[in-house]
């Protein structure tokens, strides 16, 4: 199989996508597919119910980017010592889109299985709410406070053990 | 409109996104299943943000107090905290560490040894909370909490954070003139019941974890050099040559045990029945506490026999006649003779895989104890290595130059030289999580055992600090100050809610 094999991907729009059989197996879901149906993937284009044209575009966007990656270390604990912080540059430019579009990744990653898409999302939102305070969360997602006055004062009492360091 | 927004550069995306996107803000914690929320707040290490993003809204509320997000929490930090050799139960963050100290003072204590409260944590690796009650120290205010109904990862969490901030600013601490006249310390023992000072007084203190006094061991006639308690028992030796076994709870003398000739310098207990005591008159014997007799005398120095270490059946001495030895405590046989040192041994540290010796040469030494090889000389003390403690990988040493330094066993390399003291170091512990050293230029220090950085000083600057001793939840220093002798005893612990 030479490298630059093609195949497509349906959007659930009905939208055809040509996409490199390499970048394509970024995601486990499809590398998975691939591995079971083999060459006739190759020749009908393949059905991806859960995303819609643009957010597989993007997706295939940053799978292109990523082509060349080294697979994931599976060493989870070196891993979590880092995770918080560090998104690289492109990565961050490309997840400068409105919130629908970065929880449609997060969930097209998830359910495409591209782990290290899926945890450029998470840390995304994860960095969107950090150091903020509450109002400042929900200024940031557009979220009604729908507690009480006096829950909030209960909640914020229990919680003062944190604030103190 | 798709094929309009497609049309546009960059400039007019960015403008339409300004018009946009506030229109498009949509509350992740709604928008994503759960386990994609529990994903997101895994990239969130910072406690602070944890209770902010609690009180954003119910749904949030919800998502935060998840148990799930409070573990992964408790893990990351205990990663944090936490050499490799633990990850995984981080659980046992407070086991492991109070495990040492007692390790350190009973040093091959046989898992029966270990007070229970802690075995139930250890029991107890796959993470799953553990119930107030196990995990119950004998502080007062901690007993309080037993009326908690559950204990879930986020009161862990918020215990194990309360405590740790303590250590960094806070805590309290009682102070406790110990001696009408000056003493020097010469002992501290730190247990899960008592704080047990020696003196070279010929006293020794007996107090509760708090510090209040319970009793004083009379019956040495001279300066007590070494101890070492075990429950409710503690055996003593020093300058009159006896070593005493005592009754802590009744303040009583239950032996008087003679055999050695000169002063004895070192005390260690292999289970609840067996001392082992090193002495200045090269010899080691070990004592059956049941019967108040010498079993054995182990003879092959050549000089005073200035500490040692058990592991199993396995006795190490190191003497100031500049060697080592490996003994067999049941059969009393010498079985290994560690030469290299160039001056007196003045520490030693054994966890039956490695033995580790500091000397007045200024080098540490590496031994294996299978075949008594020299793994190792660890270069860069400038004066004697007289403190010394093991723990996994992982070796700290203090020295007369007043440095402090931690060293990996895997590298056999230095990883942190800290300009510790301006005098001696005379006392050191570490665990996990920090490094508490003590100098006679008055100070007690508290370093982070990962970073090496100085969190702290502990106490208000005294004239000498003669020990230093601590557990999870407290630490206990003794020192000179205005001409007595005084004890700090501190305490991290919580306040009740």
């Amino acid at each position: 199989m030479s490298e630059s094999q093609t195949l497509k991907l349906m959007s659930n729009d009905n939208v055809e996508i040509p996409v490199d059989r390499d970048v394509a197996c970024r995601s486990i879901l499809i590398k998975n597919m691939m591995d079971d149906i083999g060459e006739q993937a190759m020749t009908e284009a393949i059905p991806i119910p859960n995303v819609n044209e643009a957010v597989l575009n993007k997706v295939i966007e940053w799978c292109v980017h990523h082509k060349g990656d080294p697979p994931a270390a599976n060493d989870d604990d070196a891993d979590s010592r880092k995770k918080t912080t560090d998104i690289d540059e492109w990565d961050q430019k490309f997840m400068q889109v409105d919130q629908e579009m970065l929880f449609e990744i997060i969930l097209a990653a998830n359910y495409l299985d591209i782990k290290a898409l899926l945890d450029v999302g998470c840390k995304t939102v994860a960095n969107m709410i950090k150091g903020k305070s509450p109002e400042e969360i929900r200024k940031t997602f557009n979220i009604q406070n729908d507690f009480t006055p006096e829950e909030e004062d209960q909640i914020r009492r229990e919680n003062e053990w944190a604030e103190d360091r | 409109l798709r094929s309009l927004v497609e049309m546009c550069d960059n400039h007019s995306l960015s403008f339409l996104h300004q018009i946009i996107s506030p229109r498009l803000k949509k509350d992740p914690f709604k928008a994503l299943p759960p386990e994609m929320c529990y994903k997101i707040l895994e990239f969130i290490d910072d406690p602070k943000t944890f209770v902010r993003a609690s009180q954003v809204s119910r749904r949030w509320r919800e998502i935060l107090s998840d148990d799930q997000a409070w573990k992964k929490l408790c893990e990351k930090h205990a990663y944090r905290r936490m050499s490799t050799d633990s990850i995984g139960s981080s659980l046992t963050t407070s086991a492991s560490a109070s495990q040492i100290l007692y390790g350190q003072h009973l040093r091959s204590a046989s898992p029966s040894r270990i007070p229970d409260n802690m075995s139930a944590i250890d029991e107890n690796p796959e993470g799953v909370p553990v119930s107030p009650r196990t995990t119950l120290t004998t502080s007062s205010s901690r007993r309080n909490k037993k009326a908690k109904p559950k204990s879930t990862h986020r009161s862990h969490f918020k215990q194990r954070y309360l405590v740790e901030s303590a250590w960094r600013k806070g805590g309290q601490v009682t102070p406790k003139h110990i001696t009408p006249d000056q003493g020097v310390v010469t002992s501290l023992h730190l247990t899960r019941k008592y704080i047990v000072v020696a003196l070279d007084n010929a006293k020794i203190h007996v107090f509760n974890t708090k510090g209040d006094h319970q009793t004083t061991l009379q019956g040495h006639v001279m300066g007590v050099w070494a101890m070492v308690p075990w429950d409710d028992i503690l055996v003593s030796g020093g300058c009159d040559r006896d070593v005493r076994v005592w009754n802590m709870v009744t303040g009583t003398s239950v032996h008087t045990m003679r055999g050695h000739t000169s002063t004895v310098r070192c005390l260690k207990m292999s289970n609840a029945n067996t001392a082992i005591s090193g002495s200045r008159d090269t010899t080691l014997r070990v004592w059956d506490l049941t019967t108040g007799l010498c079993t054995n005398v182990l003879m092959g120095h050549q000089a005073s026999v200035r500490c040692l270490e058990i592991h199993g059946d396995l006795v190490v001495s190191g003497s100031y006649d500049t060697t080592a030895k490996i003994w067999s405590i049941s059969t009393g046989q010498c079985l290994r003779t560690l030469q290299g040192h160039f001056s007196q041994i003045y520490a030693i540290a054994f966890d039956g895989q490695r033995i580790a010796t500091g000397s007045l040469d200024t080098s540490v030494r590496i031994w294996n104890p299978q075949d008594g090889s020299c793994l190792a000389i660890l270069q860069g003390h400038t004066s004697l290595v007289g403190q010394l403690q093991m723990r996994g990988n992982t070796l700290v040493t203090g020295g007369s130059d007043g440095s402090v330094r931690v060293w990996s066993l895997l590298s056999n390399q230095p990883i942190h030289r800290l300009a510790a003291h301006d005098n001696s170091v005379t006392s050191l512990q570490f665990d996990d999580a920090r490094i508490v050293s003590g100098g006679s230029d008055g100070r007690v220090k508290i370093w982070d055992t990962n970073t090496g950085a100085l969190i702290r000083e502990l106490i208000q600057p005294a004239e000498a600090v003669w020990r230093v001793a601590f557990e999870s939840e407290r630490c206990v220093v003794m020192a000179s100050r205005g001409r007595r002798t005084i004890m700090e005893v501190w305490d991290f612990t919580p306040p009740a809610e």
